[in-house]
């Protein structure tokens, strides 16, 4: 395989018009679009991904890799041949009913984003049978609810409760955040996962993959 | 402006210089050196024994000669300091005999605490020169140990550094080396290239020692700080008006004779001013007295046109825990924003000045980088306001995602390097670090990464022949 360091580098730089312009060079030149995205791409997404853990990335950086990445990933769509997706898997992201905040969800959303996933965001207020709607409508595999209240907390149980009723429990796994949240709340309205800020999310995320 | 910590009103400093000029005229200073004596004789000055009494016209005489604002000359150009005006200088701690480790215990210094000090200082992005004295090596001769002082400050970093103001013979030492690093005596003559502290003992009172270093230093124009170090209710009155037309008084004793001997010798005037802890006769150096009287320092300099010396990262504690933290930041950040010009011990000094710690230091340059932070000005222009951003965000965007915020995600913002921030489960995950914790694992890392400064090998080898030299004749 072909040296593609520097597009490695600009992807972490987060210059998506020079990555752009690379990553033309590279199909120009015979490279193959699907080893581009899986073998160069996105493992220059998860050197982002741990470098954002290790502090020595700050947020905007990591948003302008997914922005560049995001671009990217649109060039070579079309060009991946049968069976070779460019999703790493369909997540439904919201904050729950009666509560409004939403920096942190679209902190997750964004991440989410950049680490591969189709993301629907659904925004703020959202009731259990929305969620429901969009799991169905988009064959999601990963729910995400948000809340910044205590008071919206219980709403959190009353989502999962419905999508349990629902039937789709075992479809989705569901993973929650936000400030009043933690591991045991977590465990105890029966979610999947939980997640202390956004990058924990989109690595959380991806730990159901495998 | 907004003047609820200021101590005292526009008519409250003319009563405090009243005093202060009843205390000079009718109760004097004494100097216990008869060479100053002398020169206020030869003054004109008054004097009985070794008390020295002034008049307000030769007190206002000599400040009119006193700088404003100087500039203190590094080795290193771009390390020259400036002080007065808005101008601030922060330096490390002083004095400490000890040092207390990262466990909480307490042994004596060493040299090589000195040296590693000024590898931090050398480094640090949040402090302008260094010092002298930060810890006393308990393991080279007392009376020999400021040549190995001086010298490290010279090799150790290129930043401007204090003299030693411990005696006369030590303040010529100091002297003699820094006129081999400026190439001879007329090349620092009235260039200030060498500060020294000069301790008047209160209640009104110059040492021998004291005044032997005021004269060497004053007599090539390096700069004299006075840094009054009273405690109300034990050398002063209780109360903080008493206190402050004590040290007024002696500061500006001190002043005035360094401007008979040499007019125009920068001065800065102040001190760690504190109450008395009276349970136990000590200092309450974080009390809030202490903090107060930074203020009324800071106004009498103004009042007298001369800059001031006050505060650093003060602290009682024995341990870089809340209650450093707490005494120190607002010892820091009332410093800087009184208006204060030049602060000792704006980095690792603990127990009252007994202690340096390493984990403080950096802790401390922390709080000085966050005051740094908060006392530059804000830049109002278009680009700042960024409208076409605002309106771009709109209603409910996201301003994170912005290219101007990406370019500016480095350098607009303050960025701690041991205050935790973030979620629980992060903090807990890394092993529920402190933040002395975090402190020490970057000082070790710090230390690794010194690299000394480059010197010209041929001043660096007649620095070593004088301090041999001295040694050799000190040890005799």
């Amino acid at each position: 395989m072909e040296d593609h360091t520097q597009i490695t580098e600009t992807l972490i730089q987060g210059d998506d018009e020079k990555l752009i312009i690379l990553v033309q060079e590279a199909l120009d030149s015979g490279a193959n679009p699907g080893k581009l995205l899986n073998h160069v791409l996105i493992p220059a997404m998860d050197v982002i991904g741990e470098r954002m853990e290790s502090g020595e990335m700050f947020i905007p950086e990591v948003l302008m890799g997914a922005r560049a990445m995001g671009l990217a990933v649109e060039m070579l769509k079309p060009l991946l041949g049968d069976g070779e997706s460019s999703s790493a898997g369909k997540v439904i992201i919201g904050t729950v009913k009666g509560d409004l905040h939403d920096i942190g969800k679209n902190l997750v959303s964004m991440m989410m984003e950049s680490a591969g996933f189709e993301v629907t965001d659904l925004g703020v207020d959202i009731a259990p049978e929305n969620f429901i709607a969009a799991i169905k409508d988009q064959n999601a595999t990963i729910v995400a609810l948000s809340a910044l209240l205590t008071t919206t907390m219980p709403m959190m149980k009353a989502t999962v409760e419905a999508i349990c009723e629902s039937g789709l429990r075992e479809q989705v796994k569901i993973i929650v955040g936000g400030a009043p949240v933690n591991q045991s709340f977590a465990d105890e309205i029966g979610a999947d996962g939980y997640a202390a800020d956004a990058g924990s999310a989109s690595k959380l995320a991806k730990s159901y993959l495998n | 402006m907004f003047k609820r910590m200021e101590g005292f009103s526009e008519n409250d400093i003319d009563k405090i210089h009243n005093a202060v000029m009843e205390v000079l005229r009718d109760i004097g200073v004494a100097f216990h050196e008869p060479e100053a004596l002398e020169i206020f004789k030869n003054h004109g000055f008054k004097v009985e024994g070794r008390t020295v009494y002034f008049s307000e016209n030769q007190v206002m005489k000599a400040l009119d000669t006193v700088p404003s604002e100087y500039t203190i000359f590094a080795r290193n150009p771009e390390n020259d300091v400036k002080v007065g005006g808005d101008n601030f200088a922060l330096l490390p701690g002083w004095g400490a005999p000890f040092i207390i480790d990262n466990d909480g215990e307490q042994r004596n210094a060493v040299m090589e605490d000195y040296e590693n000090f000024c590898k931090l200082v050398h480094t640090s992005k949040y402090l302008d020169m260094n010092g002298f004295l930060m810890v006393m090596p308990s393991d080279i001769n007392p009376q020999e140990s400021h040549l190995d002082m001086i010298l490290a400050n010279i090799l150790l970093t290129d930043k401007a550094f204090m003299g030693s103001p411990q005696d006369r013979s030590k303040a010529v030492d100091s002297l003699e080396m820094v006129s081999i690093l400026w190439g001879g005596k007329d090349k620092i003559l009235n260039k200030p290239v060498l500060p020294s502290k000069v301790n008047p003992v209160s209640p009104l009172i110059y040492s021998e020692e004291m005044v032997g270093t005021l004269i060497e230093y004053a007599t090539l124009g390096q700069p004299l700080e006075f840094p009054d170090l009273i405690l109300s209710g034990t050398t002063a009155p209780i109360t903080l008006a008493g206190t402050a037309t004590v040290m007024m008084a002696e500061d500006l004793a001190g002043v005035v004779l360094a401007q008979l001997i040499n007019p125009g010798t920068p001065c800065v005037i102040g001190g760690n001013t504190c109450a008395t802890d009276m349970r136990t006769g000590g200092m309450a150096l974080g009390g809030p007295e202490a903090i107060k009287i930074i203020h009324i320092i800071a106004q009498m300099g103004r009042f007298y046109g001369v800059p001031t010396k006050s505060g650093g990262s003060l602290t009682d504690a024995f341990f870089p825990d809340m209650q450093a933290g707490v005494e120190s930041a607002l010892s820091m950040f009332t410093s800087i924003a009184a208006g204060s010009h030049f602060m000792n011990q704006s980095c690792g000094i603990l127990a009252g000045f007994n202690a340096m710690s390493f984990e403080k230091f950096l802790l401390d340059e922390e709080i000085c980088g966050m005051v740094r932070k908060i006392v530059t000005p804000v830049e109002v222009t278009e680009e700042s306001i960024g409208m076409d951003q605002i309106k771009r965000a709109g209603i409910g965007g996201a301003y994170i995602t912005f290219p101007e915020t990406f370019k500016k995600c480095r350098t607009e913002l303050f960025m701690p390097e041991h205050a935790t921030r973030g979620s629980y489960e992060t903090w807990a995950v890394q092993g529920k670090k402190k933040v002395h914790t975090k402190a020490h694992e970057s000082l070790i890392k710090r230390l690794d990464t010194y690299k000394k400064p480059d010197i010209d090998p041929s001043i660096e080898k007649e620095l070593r022949e004088f301090v041999a030299q001295r040694r050799a004749a000190i040890s005799k």
